[in-house]
């Protein structure tokens, strides 16, 4: 049976607050270590990373404005879709990092050596170390999710679209009897905490999934992060990508505001 | 059988050996042995699993409830799912439930106050704490000193009533709440408006930051889905570029602190070129004293973007006014939501009713008791309380005023002279001067309207609607107003009931004494030259989150970065000052000097103003909480309001160096 | 046990007081190294500097450094064995010896810097080889190649080795040493062949296939990895022989091998600064607009100088080698030799830290990294165990040939030195 589905996310900056719960959400869902200080931000153990933006670097007061970005890992793709090949992936020297066959990088933690290779080469800062051991304080320990291991000291850990939750969702439906792979949908943590329903998950391989529908219907306010090479012109798309891969990222956002899209690019 | 001669054992042996290590070396052995070495050393906690139910449970917020459901295996919850409806607050609900930190049993303080170590406390059982309480109180009620008994409680409910009813019923008239909208607006206004966001096409925010936790946020956050769906339209007046700022449809960059003259500056409008009317003849002349071209000076806004403001707000169909200044925590003085509430009487708006807090009713008092009550000294709120008033007997009901309120200070001094007993499930900087501190449950431990509690009580912790019920029937001038046995019996709450628009009182002395006391905090002193005003991250908001070490994950590094909180300095300003970013400033105000803190050259700030993230500093709340940057209430203004008896902080004068 | 001290006690003492000093900071250095190296082993990299946004920080410079510097031995066995130059012939023992140390330290360094030493071994039971000759991960190559080329030099070794004088006394050892020897050109061709694959893909590769970073894309970086190495570890291999002549006050190596050396390293250094430029060129006219930024732009105010004085010291190294007048006056060859060994420890920093400072998003600044004390001592630590057992094998084995021929020559003739 062959994986039809692509995993991919819209988040409408119009919409997001910068509440945070979806933080909150993804550290409860996947076993965030639990540090008295955690204001160390380099070494921070956190999938979903709330980056707070503003365009103080193009414009002055009254005219600077503030958003809330939540940034996971972005789940690239590479140039070519038939032959996946995400900036992390090919660098692990263990093999701990792959693509699934549904688009989502996974991180193995129990392979990983710890070399941080493919946290040196993701575009997106997507990728933490667990610098420290983790721990968790005493009854803290009764809220850790069993779907999730808990990681050792010493090795990189990254959001994977909580693909263990696909699988929860795929052993529920094997359960009741339906074993077509492709029947399962699921939601992430981060997706199912957003109280004003900012973020969007779904398949991008469905042109008729929800996803899928809303993307074409926000050519005008899509984009992804920090990939200005979706501003140009076709040719020169085509051009740009015989030089190099692209990340092609599978997290969209969506926004009305030109100043976010002006700080996407560097100057 | 040829003899074995040595040579051959020797080939035979060293065969054996060889061909065994090489079998255990390509067998994988040694590989497998090191995998096992490395599980070992790393000693990973491994999560007991167990079976998947999931349970339903419900948030009670101050507009609408949340309903939840916990994902839990075998007995323990592991993930709250909210299916879009919830905030912030309710993901953190698990490291409530189980954080390590939560109060087990009663505590009685044995050593100096000052401190929440372990060995300053010594478990105790609830009837020998509740027995020692009631004497105490006994005995103050017959020695006639009913009246130094107080109160204050968090917010209206259930048990704040209860805690109200009690206090009256020694003969105090102490029993206060910390500021929240409901009880500013009910001091101003005579009740709270009940603000129908879901159905406003026009609301105009007087630096009331609704989408940061302002309010209700689980009714908040749907309201605002709705806006967009109906194409509702939000503005919001604040001198800080804030998220709400950015989100609303238009934000009016006001100078700090001037939201009074903004609103005043509109009713003129609304007065002169549509006729509305206002208020008393007191009152609208105030008003005529603000047109357009003064406020504009004041506010730093242009006429015409308050003319329009106005125009529009005018010809919406269900415009709303709001004012409450802030998120999670709001400063607004009684003038000011006078001012702004006047706006929706104006236009006649059916969206922003007034509603009172329905009680539980007169106590029936004894004689003694009802002259002592007529004796005492009534105070307007908490910070006129705290300034002036007295007390031997202190309750505080899961509230913490010695951090939030601007007067906490002056509430831990009087706080240590005291008999002070506090009821919260975490111990927080109140706890530091409290001599009993009563665990009380949390929401999940609750049952809610039809809602079944999902979780038992936390060890010995009560619901603390109980602990007073129970307090209160051992006091013997008091059992009798305490009919019931528990806090099910009192379900239907205490909120809601519609009051007239008569009820409105809207008082032009309080308006005019307020413009003079902001026109001069507006006024840059060569001493103060800079303004000082508050901005809250919604997770952490007036300080509740920071408990919660998933919040602290979630802290931007510039905000609160290897242990110093970041204030935030227009760019223009800090040049002025040669301040550089990151750099190490201290802030001080006529009340005193902050500690230590970064700046964050920002322009969502404007100029000459600092903008504190709030939460922060606190001197106990959890190891997570402890010493975490600084809180600046001991420096903020501490005017006290004459209506609401709450200090208005919201703005300060200060300096920097 | 105790004439074994007395022993040590009177070598030490048999030293100049500005040796001693330096042997009691290398003593002090190694302590370090050892408790150090003990907490960050058992508690974790949380003690050092680097982090989410310098993942790779002090070590894996020494790393950088210990094996383009340790390139020397590959090239000099490979002109020695294969170019049949005779005048390196000197200068080959102390050559293999330190390129030995220096691959030993790179595994030791890198023991500390993975996060898990304890599954080192998963980089030869999984490796990331894809569907290709070439294994998908530059790292995967690093780690095969690394090893096997470890290996050769310890076999490399071993001829050096077995002329201490207590094994030198064996026949059977003395017999292998010398039919070692007569073979070594299979070795040298093997290392050589080796070390170009990991020299490109460690110095380079594994920078330059990180097509998301601006800072480290570009295809040519493997090849000019290569030049790199042999340009800078020939310079090496001249300064540490030279400094090991200066502290033993004798002529180990002869003038001439110098001069070869200095030629040979200085033609490369030339090739070197000519691929650097060009390198530096079509990353800020191609590569670098590929991701819609600027070459200057990438420049931190922390490490882009880095830069410039990789380029300046290549220069000086240039002129320095290159022209004869120069190399043969000994002040300048030091200087030569220093500025080129120099000029390519210089651009290792400027590839690791300059890298890592440059941020993936517009809004925020550029990083820092300010190793830690664990860092320091460790990395310090390491270098002066190298250098303490590069001393004691000058002392007690033969690793200049030509100290003893020119001893005994100077026994018989009126010294002149």
């Amino acid at each position: 049976m062959e994986m039809k589905r692509k995993w991919g996310m819209v988040i409408d900056l119009d919409k997001c607050t910068g509440c945070g719960a979806c933080a909150l959400a993804c550290a409860q869902e996947n076993n965030m270590p639990i540090f008295e200080d955690d204001s160390d931000f380099p070494k921070r153990v956190v999938f979903l990373d709330l980056m707070k933006v503003t365009n103080d670097r193009d414009a002055k007061y009254p005219d600077v404005d503030v958003c809330y970005i939540p940034k996971m890992c972005q789940q690239c793709e590479g140039n070519d879709p038939k032959n996946p090949r995400p900036p992390c992936v090919s660098v692990c020297p263990v093999v701990a990092t792959d693509v699934g066959d549904d688009g989502v990088v996974s991180q193995v933690w129990s392979r990983c050596i710890g070399c941080r290779y493919c946290q040196a080469s993701c575009p997106y800062d997507a990728r933490t170390f667990n610098w420290w051991k983790p721990r968790y304080e005493s009854s803290f320990k009764n809220s850790l999710n069993p779907d999730v291991s808990v990681a050792s000291r010493g090795t990189v850990v990254k959001c994977q679209f909580c693909t263990h939750i696909w699988k929860r969702e795929r052993d529920k439906a094997v359960a009741r009897g339906e074993l077509d792979i492709n029947a399962v949908t699921y939601t992430p943590a981060c997706v199912a905490a957003c109280p004003t329903s900012a973020m969007l998950f779904g398949d991008l391989n469905d042109p008729k999934s929800e996803l899928n529908q809303m993307l074409k219907r926000e050519k005008g306010r899509k984009f992804r992060l920090v990939h200005t090479i979706d501003q140009k012109s076709e040719k020169r798309q085509e051009e740009l990508k015989r030089i190099k891969n692209y990340p092609n990222p599978k997290v969209y956002y969506l926004s009305s505001k030109a100043w976010i899209k002006e700080m996407m690019k560097f100057k | 059988m040829k003899k074995l001669e040595r040579k051959d054992f020797l080939k035979i042996g060293g065969g054996a050996i060889a061909g065994g290590l090489s079998g255990y070396v390509f067998s994988g052995a040694p590989f497998q042995s090191l995998q096992w070495l490395v599980e070992l050393t790393q000693d990973q906690y491994a999560p007991p699993g167990g079976k998947e139910v999931y349970l339903s449970a419900v948030y009670p917020g101050t507009r609408s409830e949340c309903n939840l459901s916990v994902r839990m295996i075998g007995d323990r919850a592991v993930k709250i799912d909210t299916a879009n409806s919830g905030g912030p607050f309710i993901q953190n609900a698990l490291q409530l439930l189980y954080h390590p930190e939560r109060i087990d049993a009663p505590l009685k303080r044995i050593s100096g106050k000052g401190t929440v170590k372990h060995s300053a406390f010594e478990k105790v059982g609830w009837d020998a704490a509740l027995n020692d309480i009631a004497s105490r109180m006994n005995g103050l009620v017959s020695g006639g000193k009913g009246s130094l008994v107080a109160g204050i409680s968090k917010e209206p409910g259930i048990s704040a009533a209860l805690l109200d009813r009690l206090i009256r019923s020694a003969g105090s008239r102490n029993g206060y709440y910390e500021p929240t909208l409901h009880t500013l607006s009910s001091a101003a206004l005579g009740g709270y408006i009940d603000y129908d966001f879901m159905n406003s096409d026009f609301i105009l925010s007087f630096g009331a930051r609704l989408l940061e936790g302002w309010g209700d946020p689980c009714y908040m956050n749907n309201a605002f889905v709705e806006w967009k769906k109906r194409g509702g339209r939000l503005v919001h007046a604040d001198a800080v570029r804030t998220r709400t700022g950015s989100m609303a449809d238009q934000w009016l960059s006001i100078k700090p602190g001037t939201e009074l003259f903004l609103a005043l500056g509109i009713a003129n409008y609304l007065y002169r070129a549509k006729g509305k009317t206002t208020g008393s003849a007191d009152w609208a002349a105030v008003v005529n004293e603000y047109p357009a071209d003064k406020v504009a000076q004041i506010t730093g806004l242009t006429v015409k973007k308050i003319e329009d403001t106005a125009e529009a707000f005018s010809r919406a169909r269900n415009p709303i006014a709001v004012p409450g200044r802030g998120g999670m925590e709001v400063s607004s003085s009684s003038a000011e939501i006078m001012a702004v509430h006047t706006l929706n009487t104006m236009v006649g708006t059916r969206v922003a009713g007034l509603r009172g807090i329905r009680g539980l009713g007169e106590p029936v008092l004894s004689a003694e008791v009802r002259g002592s009550l007529i004796k005492a000294k009534k105070f307007t709120g908490l910070d006129d309380f705290i300034k002036n008033g007295n007390f031997e007997m202190l309750f505080v009901n899961e509230a913490d005023p010695v951090y939030r309120s601007a007067y906490g200070d002056a509430l831990a001094g009087k706080m240590e002279k005291s008999f002070v007993v506090a009821i919260m499930p975490l111990l927080n900087d109140t706890a530091l001067y409290a001599d009993y501190i009563f665990p009380s449950i949390i929401f999940f431990e609750k049952d809610i309207g039809t809602v079944k509690a999902p979780f038992h009580p936390y060890m010995k912790s009560r619901n603390s609607a109980d602990m007073i019920i129970e307090l209160a029937r051992r006091v013997e001038v008091i059992k009798g107003n305490f009919p019931w046995s528990g806090y099910r019996e009192l379900a239907g709450g205490t909120g809601g009931a519609a009051a007239g628009a008569g009820y409105l009182n809207y008082n032009a002395k309080i308006l005019k004494d307020e413009i003079a006391s902001i026109t001069k905090r507006l006024k840059p002193s060569e001493e103060f030259p800079l303004s000082f005003v508050p901005v809250e991250l919604t997770f952490v908001g007036d300080g509740e989150g920071m408990a919660y070490p998933y919040v602290l994950k979630t802290i931007d590094d510039k905000t609160f970065s290897r242990g110093k909180l970041w204030v935030r300095i227009n760019r223009d300003t800090a040049r002025r000052y040669g301040v550089s970013e990151g750099e190490r400033i201290d802030i001080e105000s006529p009340r005193g000097k902050l500690g230590s803190v970064r700046a964050l050259l920002t322009d969502t700030v404007p100029p000459d103003t600092i903008a504190i993230p709030m939460g922060f500093g606190h001197k106990a709340y959890t190891k997570y909480a402890k010493n975490k940057g600084v809180n600046p209430k001991g420096i903020m203004a501490n005017d006290i309001d004459p209506l609401t008896g709450t200090a208005n902080w919201w703005l300060t004068r200060v300096k920097i160096s | 046990m105790g004439t074994f001290i007395d022993k040590i006690k009177e070598e030490f003492n048999g030293y100049s007081k500005s040796v001693k000093i330096a042997l009691y900071i290398m003593f002090f250095l190694t302590a370090g190294f050892i408790v150090f190296g003990i907490q960050i082993l058992f508690w974790g990299l949380g003690y050092t500097d680097m982090s989410n946004n310098y993942p790779f920080g002090q070590w894996i410079i020494g790393d950088l450094g210990l094996v383009a510097l340790g390139g020397g031995a590959f090239s000099f066995g490979f002109i020695l064995y294969i170019f049949r130059n005779d005048k390196l012939a000197p200068i080959i023992n102390s050559t293999v010896l330190l390129g030995f140390l220096c691959y030993l330290f790179t595994f030791v360094y890198l023991v500390f810097d993975i996060g898990q030493p304890l599954r080192a071994w998963f980089g030869y039971t999984y490796p990331n080889w894809g569907p290709h000759l070439m294994p998908a991960s530059m790292l995967t190559e690093v780690v095969w190649c690394l090893t096997l080329y470890f290996m050769i030099l310890c076999v490399e070794l071993i001829p050096v080795v077995l002329k201490h004088k207590v094994l030198d006394a064996i026949p059977a050892l003395r017999y292998i040493g010398h039919y070692l020897h007569r073979i070594m050109w299979i070795f040298a061709a093997a290392g050589t062949f080796l070390s170009i694959f990991h020299q490109g893909s460690l110095g380079g590769g594994m920078w330059g296939v990180m097509y998301a970073k601006p800072e480290w894309f570009r295809p040519d970086f493997f090849y000019l990895a290569i030049v790199a190495a042999i340009a800078g570890g020939t310079s090496f291999m001249a300064l540490c022989a030279y400094m090991a002549g200066k502290v033993m006050k004798r002529e180990i190596v002869p003038a001439g091998t110098f001069y070869t050396i200095a030629k040979i390293s200085g033609i490369m250094m030339l090739a070197y600064l000519v691929f650097r430029i060009y390198d530096l060129i079509v990353r800020a006219m191609v590569y670098i607009p590929a991701f819609d930024r600027k070459f200057i732009n990438l420049l931190s105010p922390y490490y882009g100088w880095l830069y410039f004085l990789e380029l300046i010291l290549a220069v000086i190294a240039i002129v320095m080698l290159l022209v004869k007048r120069y190399r043969e006056q000994e002040r300048f060859f030091l200087t030569g030799v220093a500025s080129g060994t120099l000029a390519i420890t210089v651009s290792k920093l400027s590839v690791v830290l300059n890298g890592s400072a440059v941020t993936n998003f517009p809004w925020k600044q550029f990083y820092a990294y300010n190793p830690t004390i664990q860092e320091w001592f460790i990395m310090l630590g390491g270098l002066s165990i190298m250098v303490l057992i590069y001393m004691w094998c000058a002392k007690y084995l033969p690793l200049f040939p030509h100290a003893a021929k020119h001893q005994a020559a100077e026994a018989d003739t009126p010294a002149s030195h």
